[in-house]
């Protein structure tokens, strides 16, 4: 028997692996972006691709975009200057929750934002000519896990800021530590209200949902009457939690009846109960505060019967909602701080070009302010290294880099913003998105876009 | 009210779930009753059989920057082979994890506990291989029979297709093992294991043959229940399984150590217990507090895992053991 299951077992690894090694972008005779490259071959360029060596990994990348004509002036600059070369890197830290099971995925995106960040500056000069560096550090997906991270990236590795973590309910946490040791912070997708006023050397590039998340349930009211919602969020996370007083104020502000709000937990898969409570209350909007996996509860009301309109928050506005919820993520509405259609700013022109060419997948939100966070500590050393600051102990570097950073005015790719002393962000545009599914040449169907919608 | 309305629905959805809890603690079970050890690493094994089956239909791994980023086989198989197919395969996984984190601790005569850490070791090792591969996107699971309706009713009941077959798959694979152990040689021999594997040993059965072939076993039990778990609620990452992971341990010590029945019954009452108490939601006015049953879902398997402890510590169906002092 154990003989017959081997054999059987070795002939499927066998059918397994060889096409999957196959498939894998073949390597240096014919470079193509993002495949690998030999040892030898770093530094060589073919065509229009170059071998570079990144961390343990080395590949093929698309040489950095050419100078485009910015609108502003730090990112005029920035494309003027040669690439980094001399003196000793400037290690900026990365704090994010990439192997949490609530994380992992949105984690995963803000990685993929912050390494082209990292290309995109070094590129562009540097800081002044010296390279700017990233140290990143998993903190998982919970508390603790946070806390570890930011000592280790504060005591050990010596990094002059923080960008991170992933979570508001990190962040409550480990922002704390941050502010005692004087560190700045620049919180890359902490939407809960009460971030920035955990200190002074906190602030974020990710709006505070109260802002923008409105939208959304004006955009539903505006396309269909609407008279009852139902209101569904992850009670076990800050974020969610903040988000869904922000979505049931708007619903009551638009004329709709409440009803008694039900929770579920950030991992859930299964959400039988909360569509039960749907079939017996029959709202005709509903309205879910959550993570990716929440897109379950979309396709489960979908696959159910449901079909009035849901509005998802910030936590489904990532890519990896369209794998979850599949075809039923049709016409779910979100509302954004970030939209990759809108390429009104030279620098997410340039951003949306680079994401693109090293991850083969058009960047969203998460990954947009994960790339901003980075190029506003950029922007900001740069500014620092010009009046000779960048010189000083570490402790005085960290403090003049906060206040820098809070002074600064910066092209990013969520448009123009800058901070309130508070550390807060001030960003003009926001946008809503209707999600449209499409099948994909492979028969998957998860290939979706979020269509920005006028209202 | 709603509650008694409800009853038919969450009991049928929490057969469902209840069936691949059983089916995911019967791996755990079945090596603990061979070498007295939990396997942590099942919860791993469970996420790597989905992961398979989705290559073997031919889904496109996940974006981004890593190694396996966008790519696929050039083939697509029909679901069930895969599933067969992905099940062996993690089944294979499972024998070379008892090869290189098991083995070498039974030979020196390690303790339990050693295994344990091992166990959990490979664990995040395999969870953060599939990360690092193909990264951590949610991908989308094959559907096992396209073209079908997603969910029918009957009577008040409306049945999703792919927990009806996540059900009658795990009905299926459950009294294939029951006939496996109770019907032929080697389940015997099995038993016989489980009993004393020294004594076994001396009769002349091949112990190390036999643990090899149950972790075999239980690769093939924690893909399938993976696998089918995916057709649900896809497969939402490389931590997949972790979840599971905590909650077959509780079904195991409810039904009973090393309890292959009390397995599937642990498994079948915490499925119904969770989806049940999660449907309970009341507003008590006085305090105008709301009691949200789903809040307490993830606390169900504890708690009836605490109180099963003080009523019966040995478990539902397992024997009480006498040590000796």
């Amino acid at each position: 028997m154990k003989t017959t299951c081997l054999r059987a077992g070795v002939l499927g690894a066998v059918f397994l692996l060889v096409p999957i090694v196959a498939s894998v972008p073949a390597s240096a005779q014919t470079p193509k972006a993002g495949g690998r490259c030999a040892p030898k071959e770093v530094g060589k360029t073919v065509g229009k691709l170059t071998c570079v060596k990144d961390g343990s990994r080395r590949r093929w990348v698309a040489a950095a975009p050419a100078a485009t004509a910015a609108p502003t002036t730090a990112a005029a600059s920035a494309s003027a200057a040669p690439p980094a070369s001399g003196g000793a890197p400037i290690k900026l830290g990365v704090a994010l929750g990439l192997s949490g099971a609530s994380t992992a995925n949105l984690a995963q995106d803000q990685r993929l934002g912050v390494a082209v960040a990292e290309k995109f500056v070094n590129d562009n000069g540097g800081i002044n000519g010296r390279k700017l560096q990233l140290v990143v550090q998993d903190t998982g997906g919970d508390e603790a896990g946070a806390i570890a991270a930011f000592n280790a990236l504060i005591d050990n590795d010596k990094v002059v800021g923080i960008v991170g973590p992933t979570l508001s309910q990190q962040a409550f946490a480990a922002d704390p530590i941050a502010e005692r040791k004087k560190v700045p912070v620049l919180a890359p997708s902490n939407t809960a209200a009460g971030i920035p006023q955990i200190g002074d050397y906190i602030a974020r590039v990710s709006a505070g949902v109260a802002t923008y998340a409105g939208n959304a349930i004006k955009y539903a009211a505006s396309v269909d009457p609407l008279s009852k919602a139902a209101v569904f969020f992850a009670d076990d996370d800050a974020f969610s939690r903040s988000e869904t007083v922000v979505f049931q104020n708007a619903v009551k502000a638009g004329g709709l009846e409440l009803l008694t709000p039900q929770t579920f937990k950030v991992n859930d898969t299964d959400f039988t109960t909360q569509v039960n409570f749907v079939r017996q209350s029959r709202p005709d909007l509903v309205v879910i505060s959550g993570l990716a996996q929440a897109g379950n509860l979309v396709k489960q009301l979908r696959d159910t019967g449901y079909s009035g309109s849901i509005v998802g928050g910030n936590g489904l506005n990532v890519v990896q909602t369209f794998s979850v919820c599949k075809q039923q993520c049709e016409g779910l509405i979100v509302a954004q701080a970030y939209s990759p259609e809108i390429p009104s700013e030279g620098v997410n022109v340039e951003f949306s070009k680079l994401f693109q060419a090293e991850n083969k997948r058009i960047p969203g939100q998460i990954a947009a302010q994960a790339f901003t966070g980075v190029l506003v500590f950029a922007e900001a050393l740069r500014a620092l290294e010009k009046e000779g600051k960048l010189n000083g102990s570490l402790e005085q570097i960290r403090i003049d880099l906060n206040k820098a950073v809070l002074a600064g005015k910066y092209s990013t790719p969520l448009g123009d913003i800058s901070f309130t002393p508070e550390g807060e962000i001030n960003q003009k545009s926001f946008y809503v998105a209707q999600i449209a599914m499409k099948r994909g040449a492979t028969g998957d169907v998860f290939s979706g876009v979020f269509k920005y919608v006028k209202f | 009210m709603s509650f008694i309305r409800d009853l038919p629905q969450n009991f049928f959805d929490g057969l469902s779930i209840g069936s691949v809890y059983a089916l995911f603690a019967l791996g755990y079970t079945l090596i603990f009753s061979i070498l007295r050890i939990v396997n942590f690493a099942h919860g791993a094994i469970f996420t790597i059989g989905a992961y398979f089956t989705y290559v073997l239909t031919g889904g496109t791994l996940g974006g981004g920057n890593f190694p396996l980023s966008n790519t696929r086989v050039p083939f697509s198989l029909n679901f069930w082979i895969a599933l067969v197919l992905g099940a062996l395969l993690a089944g294979l996984v499972n024998v070379a994890i008892e090869r290189f984190a098991f083995r070498p601790l039974r030979n020196r005569n390690a303790d339990t506990l050693l295994s344990l850490v091992s166990s959990l070791g490979v664990s995040l090792m395999l969870s953060n291989l599939i990360q690092n591969l193909v990264g951590s996107d949610p991908l989308p699971a094959p559907e096992p029979l396209p073209g079908t309706k997603p969910s029918f009713n009957v009577a008040s009941v409306i049945v999703q297709t792919s927990r009806l077959l996540t059900f009658a798959v795990a009905v299926i694979v459950m009294a294939g093992l029951w006939y496996l152990l109770n019907r032929t040689r080697t389940g015997k021999a099995l038993k016989a294991v489980s009993e004393d594997a020294t004594t076994s040993s001396l009769l002349g059965i091949s112990t190390n043959r036999l643990i090899l072939f149950t972790f075999m076993l239980c690769g093939v039990l924690g893909a399938v229940a993976g696998t089918m778990v995916s057709t649900n609620f896809n497969i939402t990452g490389p931590y997949m399984g972790s979840e599971y992971a905590l909650i077959g341990l509780a079904v195991i010590v409810i039904g009973g150590l090393g309890d292959i029945p009390g397995a599937v019954l642990g498994g079948f009452l915490l499925g119904i217990l969770q989806t049940v108490v999660s449907s309970i939601s009341f507003r008590v006015g006085f305090w105008d507090w709301n009691f949200s049953g789903s809040s307490w879902k993830d606390a169900v398997p504890f708690i009836t895992l605490a109180v099963v402890l003080l009523v019966r510590p040995e478990g539902l169906l397992g024997r009480a053991q006498i040590q000796k002092v």
